[in-house]
């Protein structure tokens, strides 16, 4: 059953087996699997619940709707706009749909470092297997990659680098390439259209309840009892007051989401580790003019990769990973250089243009704190990071050149404006850093991280919190590094593989 | 044209920390006070809201404005034909409406940046006037060096004031064809173009 918490016209009380807080693909996958075991569950979101029809495919009236702070959320020295999920289905609903695991020795360096058990590659194969079946994951070919992804593939090819096709999860595209908007087809294979019904069919006691923003975790002499919340109306202010006994509480509102709950619930922390590790992936955009038409708007995005300068060895120099960046008009004109009429100008060329962009496998650790009740992340790029990026985006400039492209652009102040491939030294540390170049971040991740030494983590490799009983994080907000590749699979697979954990605590 | 030979910003920021100058900016502090006092010298002589259109939401009509006259810089035309006008467009009435559900703290951010074009952002480039009374090619160097600030904070501000209206500008279907832009995709369910 859904709950759109807007309609409420009274305080609301319940109790249930668990409680999940965050609906993306941790909230998602967790509700599933607690319904599926016969428990009662209530999962809140703090967005409003949203049906493909919905999905107008206008920027200025999706990115309001899908994104936090209305797609206005940034680090708190404005330096990098963070791009994350509102709604039910969290980013599951404007993602791209990629699919990459989490890179084995990513997880090796968690069990080492971090002392996480349990959560080998090996540990983790059969659940990514299972989780890329449920979700119907497979290779996008190359007669479906869109032109912007042919022009990475061709470059990627003319200079030898490595390269190759993206997996995702959809299945029935129209390749529109509106899928950052929201699928008005419901080809994506996500949380709503997947593991939502899923759970409704296996329990029909199952709630989600919308527009409910939870505000305090409760806890007792060392274990979770509920959560309470608010309900918002359209315009966001409160409305009722949400309160939800349980056994079990499920935090999965993301890195940002699920540390500021932890935050403002004053929890335990005796090692300060509360919204410590944040990770970004921060990355920069570069864009290429071609002679013919690319029309990169149209067609599947991101199905294709360029790995040449990716490895996921400790401490390695090689950390950026580039695929494609196009970008619908409203976010085109925002991210171009300059204003005015040249400014025009330059985007009077937007169907000859196709764009790359670089993401760096980050080692700078940032933190969320609260302020006023909201979250603030800071997050200042280091310089071993910000050197990957440059050295990224030297790549996609030579990408572009390779596939042809008359001109590479960087929307740097001023705009750096390249016409030959020699000139990609001239991408520096003078043109690219913060508030030198639009930054961007859609992978938020760590902040409440796994491992056995509460020292240095804040679950236990189980994913339940070190000091309250039945509490437990289920989503980017475990993972103690990096990793390196999108995310959302390896969000939906150690959800789907701790989840049994909460089953167990909630059966006593 | 009137130009002093120390900027208001350096003058500014050697009289205070850094920090505590760019706090004000976009922040709040001291200077935000001070900002919000010149304002409240300086509101006489703009334009009333447009008469006949729906009332502004949260902007007030001096904020309005402002952003109409940004907008009308930072989307000017590069030739004649085929491009409507931000106003005709709307540029400013949709930023009033896309505030209205922002994050109140997000919101004030927006406000003092207003505040900071109008009336201290000229003075940092040599110039008495306020924004919205400087002629075009004042008003483009005032925001050339607003988007190249040595402060961060004014940086970021500069392209958050882009964004919204870029936002306010090419959402309208009557700009699609400046990029070439076929539009929106939306197939029925049978598959065929409405």
């Amino acid at each position: 059953m859904i709950i759109r918490g807007r309609e409420l016209t009274a305080d609301f009380e319940d109790s249930a087996d668990a409680v999940v807080v965050g609906t993306g693909a941790g909230g998602g996958m967790a509700l599933r699997e607690l319904s599926r075991a016969g428990l009662k569950v209530i999962a809140l979101e703090e967005g409003g619940y949203h049906v493909p029809t919905d999905f107008t495919q206008r920027e200025e009236k999706m990115i309001p709707m899908l994104f936090q702070d209305r797609g206005a959320r940034t680090t708190a020295d404005f330096a990098i706009r963070v791009l994350m999920g509102r709604g039910v289905g969290g980013s599951t609903i404007h993602n791209t749909n990629l699919c990459k695991r989490t890179p084995g020795e990513i997880l090796d360096q968690w069990a080492r470092r971090f002392a996480v058990v349990g959560c080998s590659e090996r540990d983790l194969a059969p659940v990514f297997e299972e989780v890329e079946r449920d979700l119907s994951v497979s290779e996008i070919p190359e007669p479906q990659q869109n032109a912007n992804n042919q022009v990475l593939a061709r470059g990627v090819k003319a200079l030898g680098f490595r390269g190759g096709p993206l997996r995702h999860n959809r299945v029935g595209c129209r390749e529109s390439g509106f899928c950052e908007l929201g699928c008005a087809y419901d080809a994506k294979q996500n949380v709503t259209k997947v593991l939502l019904p899923a759970a409704m069919a296996a329990n029909e006691q199952t709630v989600v309840m919308s527009d409910v923003r939870a505000t305090r975790i409760i806890h007792r002499q060392g274990a979770v009892a509920g959560v309470a919340g608010t309900a918002m109306n359209a315009a966001g202010k409160p409305i009722a007051n949400i309160t939800l006994k349980a056994k079990i509480v499920v935090l999965a509102a993301s890195a940002v989401g699920s540390a500021a709950l932890a935050l403002a619930s004053d929890l335990p922390d005796p090692y300060g580790r509360l919204g410590r590790g944040l990770r970004l992936h921060p990355g920069a955009a570069v864009a290429g003019f071609f002679d013919q038409r690319i029309d990169g708007v149209y067609g599947i995005p991101q199905s294709y990769e360029c790995t040449e300068l990716l490895d996921f060895a400790e401490q390695s120099d090689r950390r950026a990973w580039i695929t494609t960046a196009f970008a619908h008009p409203i976010g085109a004109a925002a991210s171009l250089p300059g204003f005015g009429a040249a400014h025009m100008a330059l985007l009077r060329r937007y169907a000859h243009m196709a764009v790359l962009t670089a993401m760096v496998h980050d080692e700078t650790e940032g933190h969320v704190t609260l302020e006023d009740g909201d979250p603030k992340l800071h997050y200042g790029i280091g310089e071993g990071d910000r050197d990957q990026l440059i050295g990224g985006l030297r790549a996609c400039a030579r990408i572009l050149f390779a596939a042809g492209a008359r001109e590479v652009v960087l929307a740097s102040i001023p705009a750096l404006r390249l016409t030959k491939p020699a000139e990609v030294d001239r991408i520096t540390a003078d043109v690219v850093g913060p508030h030198k170049i639009p930054l961007l971040s859609v992978h938020p991740m760590g902040t409440l991280c796994l491992g056995e030494d509460p020292k240095t983590s804040v679950v236990k490799s189980t994913g339940e919190h070190h000091a309250i009983r039945g509490l437990f994080v289920l989503d980017g907000s475990l993972f103690p590094t990096s990793i390196g590749v999108p995310p959302q699979i390896s969000i939906y697979a150690f959800s789907r593989h701790l989840a049994k954990h909460a089953v167990e605590r909630a059966r006593g | 044209m009137d130009r002093r030979t120390e900027s208001a910003g350096a003058r500014l920021g050697n009289a205070i920390p850094r920090r505590k100058w760019l706090g004000s900016v976009l922040i709040g502090g001291t200077l935000a006070a001070l900002g919000g006092a010149v304002a409240l010298l300086r509101t006489a002589g703009y334009d009333a809201p447009p008469s006949g259109a729906t009332p502004l939401q949260v902007l007030s009509s001096v904020q309005y404005t402002v952003v109409r006259a940004v907008a009308r810089r930072m989307v000017a035309a590069d030739r004649a034909e085929g491009v409507p006008s931000p106003d005709a467009v709307g540029v400013a009435e949709f930023v009033d409406g896309y505030l209205v559900a922002m994050r109140p703290p997000l919101r004030r951010d927006v406000f003092r940046l207003l505040a900071y074009i109008e009336q201290l952002a000229p003075l940092a480039s040599g110039y008495r006037q306020r924004f919205t009374e400087l002629a075009p090619d004042a008003q483009d160097e005032v925001l050339l060096a607003l988007e190249a600030s040595r402060f961060e904070q004014l940086r970021a501000g500069f392209q958050a004031m882009k964004s919204l209206v870029m936002m306010g500008y090419y959402r309208d279907a009557r700009t699609f064809s400046i990029l070439g832009y076929g539009g929106p995709f939306v197939l029925d369910r049978a598959g065929t173009t409405p």
